[in-house]
């Protein structure tokens, strides 16, 4: 896709962002098409010491992921100068990410009456992790609080590991996740107050990423009010999940009649499958255990590859549990355009996800890998 | 204002990705009318023995806010009749297997006959496109394709399947790709065909070890242990199932956790001698007060009591069809301009709203809509 046909082609964003919710923000709509420009302090951006970091160097992947595509500004908010260099940017921009926690704000300008005040028709995001209002709002947080105060921290993990390990304590998903989805829910914000901008001007946008998180973990409020209070232990699939095969793990997730009867096929027909109980969904869950240890014996002498290509052919929900590198080698997202080559600083030129979405059957494109760090702006 | 008010989405889609994307942009204003019939209700209107509920769901928190109408899809006039819906929506959703939608005569070059710029969204598990894209998945499946679960877990232990938060993270990211495509569509006049791959939303999530292994490294399932800081951890607090998230990224978070713990040496057996003799809530409110990371791992109940969340509308009371309460989740902003947005309505009825929809919207007459009806197209 050309750049001209991005879809946000024209949209000016520039983020000032320490953490990674503010930053994803910021990267999803500049992959979107939107021209982004990172503010960053004299000594660059924190993320940019944030792990993990790329082999051989000092070069951090989590700031060059989050930041490919935007370009660099590195002002000092501390004085005049530098508040009115980051100012002039604003007047020229749709939207403004910003994570400064709410108690420096004024002191550097960027509290919402402030910017509202001298930027009108602005849309000004604000992403923390617990939000901008609210009894919380002050309080700390890294991703693995984030995930814990939104209830999916709880939750995690299930299925097998829960099987194997009962005791050990819950354990958080990979990476940034919580923070991502403050991220993704402030893009959403950020472009939803954009399409109302005609009517109403710029507006404030307050994300908190405990509620972003909480809200990608509504079902578990959905089955409060239903009556059932979910935990860790009891969350596992009655039958299905993970399951360990001769050389790796599939994952198995059978929810339709068709895709059962898809699954006995695969298993071979086996008699305890032909149980004319078991044609009655109701009867399989609560035969849960039992059907899984029969699957579990099936497959641990099969290879991952053999199961997955056979039961998909028969509509049965398989899928190999793929590790990084072979994600980055799969054919499927290299004939899709997942991964774009971008040159980092440092390290050369590195195959690097761009973006989910295809727009019109192609996929989004990069404009650049990340900015390299410059010397601070003299603004005195 | 809502700020979405005056948008209308046709809704195709059915489980969660999908009808979380459009719940999110009903909760925001756009009029989103959900699409199905009696032959194929949607799934919270059937039991799901599979999570163990045995009968259908009296609140379902990715459909309300909508409205509903019947359309049979297996008959060419209720293709007609959906069609029609199209030709008054901006944005058509849905999350069928690739090729189906087109099977039954409602793919995007069908579409754009009746709506030249409509915006079709497509949410699935592979994508529109690539050898892969036939094979059919569900959240975890999703997770596993896209390594986010491989990386997930104890590093002594297998991978974790990712549950409802893999669905509805692909339907934020699709909300945010259907507004990007509104805002296209505002600049330019044209539509467009958004196709969303739920596998590649997972690989989204974990972009940075993906990079990091196309850099020729190995990154790894970690379980709650982080490159840089420490301590870093879940400790187990007082009573059975209590745990305490707690994290240092400064030395002055050390020193400060040090010093409330008593810990001569800063540790997690430390840590947690400390921790397990405190009430959860308690520890976490005194070590934030220290200048630490802390939080509880909270229970469900705990988070729809929350007095913070429920302040932000993160947490909602709505009513269930006999006029009890319970909690819903908003939509995760605040708009300065926007406190009107949020869940104003339960679970639709099927064919709630034919009157206005099939009435006023298409302006059928009684004596068409029944015909429809005995011909079980409206059905």
């Amino acid at each position: 896709m050309s750049e001209t046909v991005l879809p946000l082609n024209g949209l000016k964003i520039v983020a000032h962002a320490a953490g990674v919710g503010a930053a994803y923000a910021a990267r999803m709509l500049c992959t979107l098409g939107a021209e982004c420009v990172l503010v960053e302090g004299p000594g660059g951006s924190p993320l940019r010491a944030e792990p993990p970091f790329l082999p051989r160097g000092e070069i951090s992947a989590l700031f060059a992921y989050l930041a490919a595509g935007m370009s660099s500004r590195v002002i000092g908010l501390a004085s005049d100068g530098g508040r009115a260099a980051l100012g002039a940017l604003l007047s020229t921009a749709d939207i403004f990410i910003d994570d400064t926690q709410v108690a420096d704000r004024a002191a550097l300008g960027l509290d919402e009456a402030a910017i509202a005040a001298k930027h009108p028709d602005l849309v000004h995001v604000s992403v923390l992790p617990f939000g901008a209002t609210g009894p919380k709002a002050g309080w700390k947080a890294e991703e693995i609080q984030v995930q814990h105060a939104s209830g999916e921290g709880y939750l995690l993990p299930n299925g097998l590991t829960t099987e194997m390990f009962p005791d050990r304590p819950p354990v958080k998903i990979h990476g940034h996740f919580g923070a991502m989805q403050g991220g993704i829910a402030a893009a959403l914000g950020a472009l939803s107050a954009l399409w109302v901008r005609p009517q109403l001007g710029g507006q404030y946008v307050d994300i908190s990423c405990q509620d972003a998180m909480l809200s990608v973990g509504a079902f578990a409020i959905q089955r409060l009010g239903d009556g059932s209070v979910e935990h860790r232990v009891e969350r596992s699939f009655r039958y299905g999940g993970v399951i360990p095969c001769a050389d790796g793990y599939v994952e198995l997730l059978t929810l339709e009649q068709r895709q059962w009867d898809g699954l006995v096929k695969l298993l071979g027909e086996p008699e305890w499958a032909l149980d004319p109980a078991l044609a009655d969904s109701l009867e399989r869950s609560r035969r849960g255990p039992v059907i899984n240890t029969y699957i579990r014996a099936w497959a641990a002498t099969r290879k991952v590859e053999d199961i997955v290509r056979e039961g998909q052919k028969l509509s049965v929900p398989l899928a190999k549990y793929y590790t990084p590198i072979e994600v980055v080698n799969d054919k499927h997202e290299k004939l899709r355009g997942l991964f774009q080559p971008v040159p980092v600083e440092g390290a050369g030129l590195l195959n690097m996800l761009v973006s989910p979405f295809h727009f019109g059957g192609s996929p989004l494109r990069l404009r650049a890998g990340p900015p390299a760090l410059h010397k601070a702006e003299d603004v005195a | 204002m809502k700020p979405l008010s005056g948008i209308r989405i046709a809704d195709f889609t059915v489980h969660n990705a999908g009808p979380f994307c459009t719940n999110l942009l009903s909760q925001l204003g756009a009029e989103v009318v959900k699409i199905e019939s009696a032959m194929r209700p949607d799934a919270f209107r059937k039991p799901h023995p599979v999570y163990g509920r045995m009968g259908p769901a009296t609140f379902d928190q990715v459909s309300s806010t909508k409205l509903s109408v019947r359309v049979n899809l297996k008959k060419p006039e209720g293709i007609a009749l959906a069609k029609r819906i199209v030709g008054i929506a901006d944005v058509a959703a849905e999350s069928f297997r690739p090729g189906v939608i087109g099977r039954l005569g409602l793919g995007y070059e069908a579409l754009c006959a009746v709506k030249p710029d409509i915006i079709m969204l497509s949410v699935s598990s592979c994508g529109q496109e690539g050898p892969d894209s036939h094979f059919a998945g569900y959240a975890p499946l999703f997770g596993a394709w896209g390594a986010l679960s491989d990386l997930t877990g104890y590093p002594d232990g297998p991978p974790v399947e990712m549950r409802h938060v893999m669905d509805h993270t692909v339907g934020m990211n699709a909300a945010v790709a259907v507004m990007a495509a509104l805002m296209q569509r505002r600049a330019t006049g044209k539509g467009t065909h958004v196709d969303v791959a739920a596998r590649e939303v997972a690989s989204s999530l974990a972009g940075e070890a993906l990079l990091l292994a196309a850099a020729g490294g190995t990154p790894a399932r970690m379980g709650n242990a982080h490159e840089s800081l420490a301590p870093h951890g879940v400790f187990p607090a007082l009573g059975e199932d209590r745990w305490i998230a707690i994290a240092a990224r400064t030395d002055a978070e050390r020193d400060a956790l040090a010093k409330l713990t008593g810990a001569a040496t800063l540790c997690d057996d430390a840590i947690a001698a400390w921790t397990s003799t405190r009430e959860a809530n308690a520890a976490a409110a005194e070590l934030q007060e220290a200048g630490i990371a802390a939080h509880v791992s909270w229970t469900t109940p705990e988070i729809a009591a929350d007095p913070h969340l429920r302040e932000r509308n993160a947490i909602v009371a709505v009513r269930e069809p006999d006029g009890t309460a319970r909690a819903a989740v908003g939509v995760p902003m605040r708009l300065s301009k926007g406190a009107e947005i949020g869940i104003h309505s339960g679970t639709p009825k099927l064919g709630e709203h034919e009157d206005y929809i099939y009435g006023e919207l298409l302006g059928m007459d009684s004596a068409a809509r029944k015909a429809l009806e005995d011909a079980e197209v409206i059905y």
